[in-house]
């Protein structure tokens, strides 16, 4: 087994688990607007529905944090970073993940662990209404996706000492980006002529990252 | 090395970190857990029950039931669905259309479209490409100046993240513990005052020198009517609102036209009949609702007369002071609405009185396009201010409501669902794990001291309030070049919050500002980020240098705005303060 497919294995634990998480919003959504339905129609509130909301929200975005590390789509001060060398960048990102991501990480896990333990052990219940939902299930989502998130970072480490050996970044799983609306939009366009669009649909990506290096990177003013 | 050295060092550290390009949300959770554990050490203790790590799950619980952030996954949702639902190009035609008498009618309509679009979603580097796709080249085409047209698409694309509902709001409700509804009534008018400034400079311009921006050529400004319509009005007469009505009567001579597809039938009558009613019932719909909330709901609401049930505790609790809402209509105001209502009523007399075959197709035109978007936003927009229903739900049946439009509109498909899904699922992830981490990072910066160490040295500084406003307003502008707007609010923000109660500022006020201000800052050359977007795309003979160009007077309107709204703080607090109390 080579490197690449061990890299391709754990984004694709972690991409799925994200994916399989992110449909909760289609359910916070149907939940939201069915509570507003018996709220404000039928005059008939349910008690649970706010921790039930905050749960689905809480898990969708813990549970995908992986996913998104995944995806290199956490906020980064991608300044000065997006112009260096890959060599460099994987220099700094190696020595970063050791020093600040796996202690933060492995804190999450351990204290998270031991949180959800002590909610488990005394059945803990919600105390936002009287006889709330339990929670302890809930609580356990935080050392889950901290042992996620850590995994993935493992495999980020390892795209860095690939990428200081190579001098070139493993690849990621093909994903869908903010960027891919360009293409629908202008796909069936009946108003913009066929070559200036063909190019924003294939430079799109180009763009977007020449955009991030804010010009540091290649000669734009050619 | 004593505790506040240690907090400044974590400030220092933190900026340099980030500048490295580490994500940031890590950055803060590791910083966070090694400065933390050095507070807290405590040598009678084992290592691991340090106390710090009952902090940062604390932090990251408190994350995970925060009630504000909860409604960021609906609204990014929401944004998503909308930017692949409604379809911009099809409105930026029928607004050109609708504009094209108008001085520089494409920067107008391109302005317009992105103000729309803002409503709709957040993103500035999707905004920027596809007006620059679909406005830049028709702008060079007409001979439009390469500033003004690169001007308006990057200030345009820019005013995604202020206009609410935007999820930049609601992370500042929750770093500034200020209600998310409050902040919204507060970016509205300075929202849409931006947007009317640029807009004034824009057609400003354009009547002073009018060599910028040539009107479009006559073939370009056609309306494209429809064959039968043109006949339809030669046989009912040019007014198309009473043409319609006397075939809507009379349907025989109508009925016998023929349209190349067979005869004209009468739910097509119909149809012109309901479109030329729309800009009526808009306006109509308007007064309406603004009479009906002044002036009758206050008064209908019931007393609420609790018998049988023992009240705990006082039972004549005390009642806050009244929002002015609740006072009833505000001195003066029947006669501003009666002025109002004669300007509007004779506004569409002389409109209808005018309308033709043209302006009935861009009434079409402009129905099908912006209209469900237009609808889907005033209502979700509507039902929070008026306080009906909490932002998470209305956030929630936006969602909903922007599913149905799609659905409806039939540009939303099974891969398209899942695109927003998973969009929307890595954006709050982005945001929530960042809150996550800063969440952390600054309970430890607080607990070391270094919170108060920077209030005592700006303390010190004997500044005046105005002085403190100017300081942090730049400081942010400064911080809005190299960093996302993510970051500015999450980190840098709450070190400035606790000072604004000193210098009696409102957070409300000063947030506003601050929205506004992280506008200027991503126009600014030579970082803003939305010129080199545009560079993307445009033609080879634009450079940089003229995008840039072309930024600066916006910035500088943005400034303006800034001081307009400093000294004019009216502007911003009304209406919060009309709606909620003060």
């Amino acid at each position: 087994m080579n490197v690449q497919s061990v890299l391709h294995t754990i984004d694709g634990i972690s991409t799925w688990v994200g994916k399989a998480a992110a449909w909760l919003i289609i359910l916070l959504m149907t939940v939201v607007c069915v509570e507003v339905f018996k709220r404000y129609i039928m005059n008939a509130p349910t008690a649970w529905i706010f921790d039930a909301d905050n749960m689905m929200y809480g898990s969708l975005f813990m549970l995908c944090g992986a996913y998104t590390l995944a995806q290199n789509a956490h906020v980064r001060g991608d300044f000065l970073y997006s112009s260096m060398r890959p060599r460099t960048q994987a220099g700094l990102d190696l020595v970063l993940y050791i020093v600040f991501f796996i202690p933060g990480i492995a804190a999450l896990i351990y204290a998270g662990a031991d949180y959800a333990a002590d909610s488990w052990r005394i059945a803990e219940h919600s105390n936002v209404t009287s006889d709330g939902p339990p929670v302890y299930h809930f609580k356990t989502v935080i050392p889950i996706a901290g042992a996620l998130v850590m995994l993935q970072g493992v495999a980020e480490i390892i795209r860095a000492v690939v990428c200081l050996k190579t001098g070139e970044w493993p690849s990621r799983l093909h994903d869908v980006a903010e960027t891919d609306v360009i293409e629908e939009q202008l796909a069936h366009s009946e108003y913009v002529d066929e070559e200036s669009r063909k190019i924003a649909i294939e430079r799109a990506k180009a763009i977007d990252e020449t955009a991030r290096q804010r010009g540091m990177g290649g000669d734009l003013n050619t | 090395m004593s505790d506040p050295a240690l907090g400044l060092l974590m400030l220092a550290l933190i900026v340099v970190v980030i500048m490295m390009g580490f994500p940031t949300a890590f950055t803060l959770m590791g910083l966070g857990m090694f400065f933390g554990f050095i507070a807290f050490y405590d040598p009678t203790h084992l290592f691991t029950d340090n106390k710090v790590f009952e902090l940062m799950v604390q932090r990251t619980y408190g994350a995970m039931t925060n009630d504000v952030l909860i409604s960021i996954p609906l609204f990014v949702l929401m944004g998503y669905v909308m930017e692949r639902g409604a379809l911009v190009d099809k409105m930026f035609y029928s607004i050109q259309l609708a504009f094209r008498k108008v001085p520089a009618s494409l920067a107008v309509a391109t302005l317009i479209v992105c103000t729309f679009w803002g409503i709709a979603s957040g993103l500035v580097g999707a905004v920027v490409v596809l007006m620059g796709v679909i406005a830049f080249n028709p702008m060079l085409k007409a001979g439009y100046d390469v500033k003004l047209a690169s001007g308006v698409i990057t200030a345009g694309g820019t005013l995604g993240i202020l206009i609410p509902p935007s999820v930049m709001i609601i992370v500042y409700a929750a770093v500034a513990g200020q209600s998310v509804v409050k902040l919204y009534a507060a970016a509205m008018f300075p929202g849409f005052f931006l947007s009317f400034l640029y807009l004034v400079y824009i057609i400003g311009w354009a009547m002073i020198d009018p060599k910028i921006a040539p009107p479009l050529p006559e073939e370009q400004q056609r309306v494209p009517v429809p064959e039968w319509m043109r006949k339809f009005s030669a046989v009912y007469g040019k007014n198309a609102f009473v043409g319609t009505l006397k075939a809507l009567v009379s349907p025989s001579r109508a009925l016998a036209i023929e349209t190349g597809k067979g005869r004209v039938s009468y739910g097509m009558l119909l149809t012109n009949f309901v479109a030329l009613s729309v800009p009526f019932l808009l306006v109509g719909g308007t007064l309406w609702l603004t009479w009906w909330y002044v002036v009758i709901h206050q008064q209908v609401g019931p007393e609420v007369v609790v018998t049988g049930v023992q009240q705990l505790g006082t039972p004549d609790l005390v009642k806050g002071p009244a929002t002015a809402a609740e006072l009833g209509p505000p001195e003066g105001f029947y006669l501003y609405f009666g002025i109002i209502a004669v300007i509007c009523a004779l506004w569409q007399l002389r409109y209808y009185w005018r309308v033709d075959a043209d302006r009935l197709e861009v009434i079409k035109l402009l129905s099908t396009s912006i209209m469900p978007l237009g609808i889907l936003t005033v209502v979700v927009l509507a039902v929070i201010l008026f306080g009906i229903t909490t932002a998470t739900e209305s956030a929630g049946v936006g969602a909903a409501g922007a599913f149905l439009l799609a659905i409806q509109a039939r540009t939303l498909d099974w891969k398209r669902t899942k695109e927003a899904v998973f969009l929307t699922a890595k954006t709050t992830a982005m945001v929530c794990w960042l809150f996550v981490g800063s969440a952390l990072f600054s309970g430890v910066f607080a607990i070391l001291g270094g919170q108060a160490l920077v209030e005592q040295w700006v303390l010190s500084l004997n500044m005046s309030p105005i002085q403190f406003m100017i300081l942090s307003q730049a400081i942010i502008f400064v911080l809005g070049w190299p960093l996302e707007w993510t970051e500015i609010i999450v980190i840098f923000v709450p070190i400035f919050l606790p000072l604004l109660k000193h210098f009696n500022i409102d957070p409300v006020l000063w947030g506003t500002l601050v929205f506004v201000n992280l506008q200027a800052a991503f126009l600014s050359p030579p970082v803003a980020m939305s010129a080199f977007y545009l560079k993307g795309v445009s033609p080879k003979h634009v450079t940089l240098n003229q995008i840039f160009a072309g930024m600066m007077p916006y910035m500088l309107i943005v400034i303006v705005c800034m001081i307009i709204m400093y000294f004019w703080p009216g502007m911003t607090l009304w209406l919060p303060n009309y709606l909620y109390g003060v």
